[in-house]
């Protein structure tokens, strides 16, 4: 047989699998996003556009939107700076290599949860009676803190299982980075009188900027799917304080309102609004990165 | 500018010692070459000077300041690496400014010393560039302005050229030479290449296994090797080397190997029982073809002949043996055709085969 026939006939399946599973959801999402189905009712019709016209001009939407976007910036430049300050610490600060690798272990393995059971380990956590955290919040006087009913502190509280998932796991990564860079430069500019953190932030870190820019993209689009960490943590709330597009999608579409095309319709325009403003930062990092 | 005094240094890993003992003194403005084969110790003992490598044992004084302790920044030393390590992400300009950025130094000023520099190292027309967009004897350059901006007390130079090309090779050696003539700043020179040592140092530091083998300027090593290690690793081609028997003949000593008759005044070298067995050592490039009733004369045949261009590399069956000279007169040599050479008694070396050292008396 051919060499690319050969490739074409055993890639086929799976990429047939692929594209039936992607395309046929996002087929039906469209279809359903310009009908007005409803769990209410048997029968439905064609509406065009009107779900998308309600869309904005429904706040409870544009609320998540506003969350998402908060949820996203938070995650990412979170991670990557708790991923930054760690590895650099660990690098300037372990010298033993066992010792390092015993951290970087430990620092896998909260990646190594599943969400489900992370995110219920610290809504244990947060408890308010029954919490670490809380205990510690009144041992140094801080009293009772409500970190996942009071709607300033949720979103954070929230973030920070997840930089602590992630931050960590991305810690182990540019430890391992660093250490693969080349000692000669870091020599060069101990001797040109930079100081430690000088020389992480003119010398090693820029050395490692495309592979802090991938970290950055995977970790956009993994917070991305945070769905199931904030639905067991807080479920959106209080309010609608956590609450971003993909959970209000599912409030509307199954758990509450059974609206499944209005659902349809804002998850089709997250998928736009995503297509869309990962076009542009990709363009953008592209640009600067060269 | 500074001298530099090294006292008892000691270099171990955990229990692996790699250099013992290592006292060194570098005259203000000197140009020292440190030489050795690898893992002998030179680059390890060049960046225990800069700092990069922690010092197990002993001081280091740079311009009498004992430096010991110090942070390579604190040290006044500037360093150039084999590998070049300029800062990929940084224009050349801004690698030049690296140092003078981190000390403070006001941006107008700056400015001006990056232009003097690149001017003297021919790097102006690349100031915007990033290295990867230069060559190698390019970025080469780069790392040596970087390292001049500073106004050292001390150049430390690991390998510079070792990844250079032959004749880009040759021409930065040159402009090192004459950069430090110009500036006359101490500098410490690593290379194994006995001939870069050669021409470019006031004084070569010739190492083996972690200490000084000898020390002293290109023509007190090339011309009085103190041990046979040194005889042998100085010079290309290398040393001719025969085990020869002593015989004395009152003002003359004898030495003799088969067909090998050579003779040495008894005076310059210490006194030697008759039939002990030293090593002698005949540099090729004091020898040269000579007539039969020649003193100290060698006849063989020729093996094969190497032409260099002006030179010709001869290699001549003596005894079964190899024997090599080199001469201006090999064009009318061919293999197999017998050959008379001869060597000049003072390029006799005569070494113990007990302890390599050299039987020569010092002058």
């Amino acid at each position: 047989m051919q060499p690319r026939r050969f490739i074409f006939w055993t890639l086929a399946p799976a990429f047939g699998l692929l594209a039936a599973l992607a395309l046929i959801s996002i087929a039906g999402a469209l279809y359903f996003s310009v009908m007005d189905r409803s769990l209410r009712y048997p029968d439905y019709d064609f509406v065009g556009l009107y779900n998308f016209e309600r869309l904005f001009g429904d706040r409870r939407f544009l609320n998540a939107l506003k969350i998402s976007a908060l949820w996203e910036i938070i995650t990412v430049a979170g991670s990557l700076l708790v991923a930054v300050l760690l590895s650099v610490f660990l690098f300037e600060n372990t010298r033993s290599a066992t010792a390092r690798n015993l951290i970087c272990l430990a620092f896998l393995a909260p990646v190594l949860l599943p969400r489900v059971a992370a995110a219920f380990i610290w809504r244990f956590l947060y408890s308010p009676t029954l919490g670490l955290i809380n205990y510690v919040c009144e041992l140094v006087g801080l009293g009772q803190v409500e970190f996942l009913a009071s709607p300033s502190l949720a979103l954070f509280s929230v973030a920070a299982v997840d930089i602590w998932q992630w931050g960590l796991f991305f810690t182990v990564i540019l430890l391992k980075l660093l250490e693969t860079l080349p000692k000669e430069p870091i020599e060069a500019a101990q001797l040109d009188n930079a100081r430690t953190w000088e020389i992480h932030a003119y010398v090693t870190l820029p050395m490692l900027r495309a592979p802090i820019i991938s970290l950055a993209l995977v970790k956009a689009v993994e917070s991305l799917r945070s769905f199931d960490l904030i639905f067991v943590m807080t479920g959106g709330g209080p309010g609608t304080a956590t609450e971003t597009l993909d959970l209000y999608a599912y409030q509307m579409g199954i758990n509450l309102g059974g609206r499944v095309s209005y659902a349809s319709a804002m998850s089709i325009l997250l998928l736009l609004i995503t297509i869309v403003i990962f076009t542009l930062v990709w363009r953008g990092i592209r640009k600067w990165a060269a | 500018m500074a001298n530099i005094k090294c006292t008892n240094i000691r270099k171990s890993y955990g229990s692996v010692t790699v250099i013992e003992d290592l006292n060194l003194d570098i005259p203000d403005h000197e140009f020292v070459v440190f030489l050795g084969p690898s893992g002998c110790g030179k680059s390890t003992m060049l960046r225990m000077i800069a700092g990069l490598e922690e010092i197990s044992g002993g001081t280091v004084e740079i311009g009498e300041r004992d430096v010991t302790r110090l942070p390579p920044g604190a040290r006044g030393v500037a360093m150039v690496f084999q590998s070049y390590a300029l800062y990929p992400h940084m224009s050349v300009y801004d690698n030049i400014a690296f140092g003078l950025r981190r000390q403070k130094v006001a941006e107008t000023e700056i400015a001006a010393r990056v232009k003097q520099v690149s001017g003297l190292l021919g790097l102006e027309q690349l100031l915007e560039r990033k290295p990867r967009n230069l060559s190698g004897g390019q970025q080469q350059r780069v790392a040596m302005a970087r390292a001049m901006i500073k106004t050292p007390k001390l150049f430390l130079f690991d390998e510079p050229l070792s990844n250079l090309d032959a004749k880009l090779r040759e021409k930065l050696r040159t402009e090192i030479r004459r950069i430090h003539l110009d500036l006359k700043t101490t500098t410490i020179f690593v290379t194994h290449d006995q001939l870069e040592a050669m021409t470019i140092a006031d004084r070569i530091v010739l190492m083996k296994a972690g200490a000084i083998e000898q020390q002293g300027t290109p023509s007190e090593i090339f011309d009085r090797p103190a041990t046979r290690f040194v005889a042998d690793f100085i010079g290309s081609p290398a040393m001719n080397f025969r085990d020869c028997t002593v015989a004395n003949r009152g003002e003359v000593v004898e030495l003799s190997s088969g067909s090998l008759h050579l003779e040495v005044p008894a005076a310059d070298f210490e006194p030697l029982a008759d039939g002990t067995i030293v090593e002698v050592g005949l540099r090729p490039s004091k020898m040269d073809v000579a007539g039969d009733g020649a003193h100290n004369a060698i006849t063989g045949r020729v093996v094969l002949v190497e032409n260099m261009g002006s030179e010709g590399q001869v290699v001549v069956d003596v005894d079964g043996r190899d024997m090599s000279l080199v001469t201006k007169a090999f064009r009318s040599l061919s293999s197999g055709s017998p050959v008379t050479f001869a060597i000049d008694a003072d390029s006799i070396h005569l070494f113990s085969k007990r302890t390599g050292r050299s039987l020569r008396k010092a002058a």
